[in-house]
């Protein structure tokens, strides 16, 4: 069954990558975007999330999901959700996450994303 | 105060700042979030009136208090007193004081701008033109925060827009995977996950209970503490009972962005359609299973059937001096009635009924191995005593416990009408006399199988005299019941062989079972019907 959220987080090849489990909700969100700025006010632009653990997410936990993907919008950022349970993918489409960030299998893939726009 | 200028100049300086109002709706309408429009704001005043001590505040409605947009001078605050709240829009001047202009704009969503602007960089006093350009941009802001507004709530109409095909979408989903879920725990964790977050809520719980007594229980997130969660005054539930079992789906403390809310119609019309289709799927599984089942028994019985119509013989031997007939009609079950008669080598003739214990596959193959055995044993010309506790050592060996048959074997001897009799368990036969006296042949013992401990078969010897009858049968005849739940009895059976002396032993037994049928009318047949009956001519 579904667990506590809890996130961490690591940098790899000048990206930050957010690494969820458990449910997406307000804590969640809230969690995410909170992680988010601490790299955002550094200057780090390109992002993956990760949310192999993660396969439950409300609409309160993708509205900070579509705030981060605002901010990065506006400072010319990139967004990737990798590891994406079938559920959660078509969730992300339906509410239109996917027209202003993308996603990728694995992280590796999602790495390979910000290498080929440089 | 204010200059008075001629109509005609103030006109051509407005004109000049006609680029300069475009230019600044355009900057403010483009603003994504209210301290943006209130920097913006105070950027365009500061560059157009030439003034720096401009303090822009906002209040969401008249009840709230006022919050800082944009500070230059926190003197400024002391002025908030003087801001009114007003339906009507207003510019107050006040040369004499440190602030100037003091105003406050009632905006769309009834939340309120207030502006306190100090002296001029200059220290002039404020001209016509700057009165009319204040009140351009004050409009200007009023309109952005308006467009800002707007784009808001577009924002959020498709935001909940998609939340809602999200819903319809998910729903449908949710009853397609979980109908082919095999795992009914599977089904119920899933179940519970779509309606938690779908519905925001911030927990949820599932509990499973019989007869008042939860026997298992899901959560969401696995960690709560479930009778903690349960004293939330925010929370809706329902409760679907199937088989003696109650399921009641929880959920507590829908969530919004500002904290916990009340769930509404919608949470709970989601959560009972949830509901729903988890009732649906576990009956439709059930209803699989019990389909699935019934398949499997129907071609079991199939077997079973074809394993009985061969060992049961279609004609029997024709015996000078006697009139032979027999009939098995299986029951839909298929039990394990058997009935058999063989000339042996020494002339004599064996008879032979049974009723195997259970129904199906497994009594189809014991009457198999009775069969087979008994036709070995009878040719080796053994007294039936012995032959009888050879056969109940091999049933016993080769049967579970709760296997066993019983079985009438008669022994006769066609030239004298003498017959040994062994009776192993089974219904007493009937032996017509002659004066229609009917005797029971009790003879024998326990049903073969039963036990293994030596117990002794005692074989009997009768004799049929001429125009003498023998009726062996199997219980599904005495037993057969009617729609009042009553027996068609060893009575009525005694009474119907002493009644009716048909010449023919075929017309007996079809007669028989014609007024066993008159007796069970349409009351579903739910044992064999066996029977073999013997007139000496």
């Amino acid at each position: 069954m579904v667990s506590e959220f809890n996130l961490n987080s690591e940098v790899k090849n000048d990206c930050v990558v957010i690494n969820t489990s458990g449910y997406i909700n307000n804590l969640g969100g809230q969690k995410i975007i909170d992680e988010f700025n601490s790299h955002y006010q550094n200057g780090v632009n390109n992002y993956i999330l990760n949310l192999a653990g993660s396969k439950v997410v409300n609409s309160i936990g993708i509205s900070f999901l579509i705030e981060v993907i605002e901010k990065l919008n506006e400072s010319k950022g990139k967004l990737v959700f990798t590891n994406l349970d079938p559920s959660v993918d078509k969730t992300f489409m339906i509410m239109g996450l996917f027209h202003y960030a993308s996603k990728a299998d694995t992280i590796d893939e999602g790495i390979k994303l910000f290498d080929s726009k440089e | 105060m204010v200059e008075s200028e001629n109509t005609n100049s103030i006109i051509e300086r407005l004109e000049l700042q006609v680029n300069s109002f475009q230019e600044g709706f355009k900057i403010l309408s483009d603003s994504k979030s209210l301290d943006e429009i209130g920097e913006h704001f105070t950027h365009l005043l500061r560059g157009n009136l030439l003034l720096t001590d401009i303090n822009l505040f906002y209040r969401k409605n008249e009840k709230s208090e006022w919050e800082n947009l944009f500070i230059s001078n926190n003197n400024s605050k002391e002025y908030l007193e003087y801001l009114k709240i007003s339906d009507t829009f207003y510019l107050n001047y006040e040369n004499e004081k440190k602030y100037k202009v003091y105003s406050t704009i009632r905006c769309i969503d009834n939340s309120y701008f207030g502006l306190v602007i100090g002296s001029k960089i200059d220290q002039s006093e404020f001209n016509s033109v700057d009165v009319i350009a204040l009140q351009i941009f004050v409009r200007l802001l009023e309109n952005a925060y308006q467009s800002f507004v707007a784009r808001i709530k577009e924002k959020n109409l498709i935001f909940s827009l998609n939340h809602k095909v999200l819903q319809l979408n998910s729903l449908v989903d949710t009853g397609i995977e979980i109908s082919k879920l095999e795992n009914n725990t599977q089904l119920l964790e899933l179940a519970l996950e779509r309606a938690v977050a779908l519905t925001n809520a911030s927990k949820g719980i599932m509990r499973i209970m019989r007869d008042d007594r939860v026997i298992a229980s899901l959560r969401l997130p696995n960690t709560i503490n479930i009778a903690e969660a349960l004293k939330s005054t925010d929370k809706i539930e329902t409760t679907v009972d199937y088989k003696g079992y109650s399921y009641i789906v929880t959920l507590i403390d829908k969530e919004s962005r500002e904290g916990t809310i009340k769930f509404d119609e919608t949470d709970e019309i989601l959560l009972s359609a949830f509901a729903r289709q988890v009732y649906g799927a576990v009956e439709n599984r059930e209803l699989h299973k019990e389909a699935l089942e019934n398949e499997t028994l129907k071609k079991e019985l199939s077997v079973a059937s074809s394993i009985q119509k061969k060992i049961i013989p279609e004609s029997l031997p024709l015996i000078e001096g006697y009139d032979l007939a027999g009939i098995n009609i299986p029951s839909k079950e298929v039990g394990g009635d058997y009935y058999d008669c063989r000339v042996l080598g020494n002339g004599k003739v064996a008879l032979i009924i049974a009723d195997v214990t259970g129904k199906g596959v497994p009594a189809s193959l014991l009457v198999s191995t009775l069969s087979a055995s008994l036709h070995a044993y009878l040719e080796m010309n053994i007294p039936l005593d012995e032959l009888a506790v050879k056969l109940n050592k091999l049933i016993y060996q080769s049967t579970p416990s709760d296997k066993f048959i019983t079985c009438f074997i008669a022994l006769l001897d066609p030239d004298t009408g003498e017959m040994n009799i062994v009776n192993a368990g089974h219904n007493p036969s009937l032996h017509l006399k002659k004066e229609k006296v009917l005797e029971k042949i009790e003879a024998g013992g326990v049903a073969l199988g039963m036990f293994d401990m030596g117990l002794p078969f005692n074989s009997q010897i009768t004799k049929l005299e001429k125009g003498e009858r023998l009726l062996m049968f199997t219980d599904g005849i005495p037993e057969a019941m009617n729609d009042s739940d009553e027996e068609y009895s060893d009575e009525r059976l005694e009474k119907f062989c002493t009644d009716y002396c048909f010449h023919e032993a075929n017309l007996f037994v079809s007669q028989l079972v014609a007024d066993l049928r008159s007796f069970t009318k349409d009351t579903p047949q739910s044992d064999d019907i066996t029977a073999l009956y013997l007139i000496r001519k």
